[in-house]
């Protein structure tokens, strides 16, 4: 009984390191320290400051999100009010309650609505990043020795679709932030994707701005991070807040201190 | 089996244990919001409403007289409702002339619509600004003013498909959209622009009013 004692202070001590690793995966948020960064949108010359934050690791998964609608039932499929997650909603899901249905627990949740990833976020004690925030974080490169070391590489892989679905989180790429998979994996959910206005007093909002589509001089058509940009803001100003989409996740952040 | 083997075994059970208890717990750094969250959408929605009414959106606002309003109040009476702010210059003086003129052209029968306008600009458009701006434009009581937290807006604006964006300037870049809300609180129809024609507005008012 003795070595049994024993034994068990190893395991737990074990198990303890185990759960710390496992505890560390999944809503692990990353601090970036914030700048002034060129947006895609504004043209040449504007520098928008971006503060510090965090944000999540790894875009949300299904089993995270499992949670989450079991936490708050009016967000699972048979309860959602349609004004705020059309009929797509969760509709890869088999099963709303169980975790038995067939999707991958660590693939990204996809088909959620912006009211459902934004109360999501709030459930956690975080937010939507900001466009901003999310096009700062998404900037920055790859680390070395990966797979794939260019964005641009990521990017035209993913467009002209040789990645799979399915993929899990954290299993393509993480960049020099350490955050993972910002391209190449989901569309993300930002909070603010309908401050795409058209012109700066609002006269006719049937306008599309002019960077996106005139080829202003920031642009550079050979460069596939510029044209991921463009399909990006062009795909945010068409989306509405109930939508939800196969290929549209999401991850939080948080405002740094 | 040997004493390693049934050691062995136990671990990686107890670790598969700890897999599945790891997902129940939630692993966030932060601790989810308990029952009180302030968000507009968490609540427990309204149960006879339907599935596409605005007034699902819960949370308070503040009208012109500093009184309390949430969206549901509105229930029961058909709505003009549209966003703006009192510094703007050019776009929202035009937008509060057209759903005047829309109030006009509803001649008796105005009193029995409420014209609902809401900031987006939560920083300096109080419920004092706003009461001084309704005094300005000459409007009377049903009219209501809407100031509201930051997170409040963005909601509804998604909501109702207005695009927004605060500019340096503290001024805001918006659409310029009206929406009918019929007694329910269900888009039953919009106009987007300025200085539009009132009659699609005063005919969709109509039919809610017969």
């Amino acid at each position: 009984m003795r070595s049994f004692g024993f034994n068990n202070l190893w395991l737990i001590s074990l198990l303890w390191l185990y759960s710390a690793l496992l505890y560390s995966q999944s809503g692990e948020m990353v601090r970036i320290k914030g700048g002034d960064y060129m947006p895609f949108i504004k043209g040449q010359t504007d520098q928008v400051l971006v503060n510090s934050f965090w944000i999540d690791t790894k875009a949300v998964t299904n089993a995270d999100y499992l949670q989450f609608v079991a936490a708050n039932p009016q967000w699972s499929k048979s309860q959602v009010k349609r004004i705020f997650a059309d009929e797509n909603y969760l509709s890869h899901w088999n099963l709303e309650q169980e975790g038995t249905g067939r999707f991958a627990e660590l693939a990204p949740v996809v088909n959620v609505s912006w009211f459902a990833a934004q109360a999501y976020c709030e459930w956690q004690g975080k937010r939507l990043p900001e466009l901003h925030e999310w096009e700062f974080a998404a900037k920055a490169l790859p680390v070395e020795n990966q797979f794939y070391d260019s964005l641009q590489r990521i990017i035209s892989d993913w467009y002209s679709n040789r990645l799979r679905n399915n993929f899990e989180v954290g299993s393509l790429y993480q960049n020099t932030y350490g955050a993972w998979d910002m391209h190449g994996l989901i569309w993300e959910w930002v909070y603010d994707f309908n401050s795409i206005t058209m012109n700066d007093d609002g006269r006719n909002q049937e306008e599309m701005p002019e960077g996106l589509f005139c080829g202003s001089a920031s642009l550079n058509a050979n460069d596939a991070t510029d044209y991921a940009s463009f399909v990006r803001f062009a795909f945010r100003t068409s989306l509405k807040g109930n939508y939800s989409l196969r290929r549209l996740g999401f991850r939080c952040a948080k405002t740094a201190d | 089996m040997k004493k390693e083997t049934i050691v062995l075994l136990w671990i990686f059970g107890v670790m598969a244990l700890n897999l599945t208890s790891c997902k129940d717990k939630g692993f966030s750094e932060t601790e989810p919001a308990s029952c009180c969250s302030s968000s507009p959408i968490m609540e427990e929605a309204v149960t006879d409403l339907p599935d596409l009414s605005v007034y699902h959106l819960e949370g308070s606002w503040k009208n012109q007289l500093g009184e309390q309003v949430e969206m549901i109040d509105f229930a029961g009476v058909p709505v003009v409702l549209t966003m703006f702010f009192s510094h703007c210059e050019y776009a929202c003086p035009l937008l509060v002339h057209d759903i005047k003129e829309v109030e006009n052209k509803l001649e008796n029968r105005k009193d029995e619509v409420i014209f609902v306008l809401v900031s987006f600009d939560h920083k300096r458009d109080t419920p004092e600004r706003l009461k001084l701006y309704a005094e300005s434009q000459g409007v009377g009581g049903n009219w209501m003013f809407l100031h509201g937290s930051a997170s409040q807006i963005k909601s509804l604006s998604v909501v109702l498909g207005i695009n927004y964006e605060e500019l340096e300037n503290g001024q805001f870049a918006h659409s310029n959209r009206k929406l009918v809300l019929d007694r329910d609180g269900v888009v039953v129809f919009q106009q987007d622009g300025l200085q539009t024609k009132a009659e699609p507005v005063v005919s969709a008012l109509t039919k809610l009013l017969h």
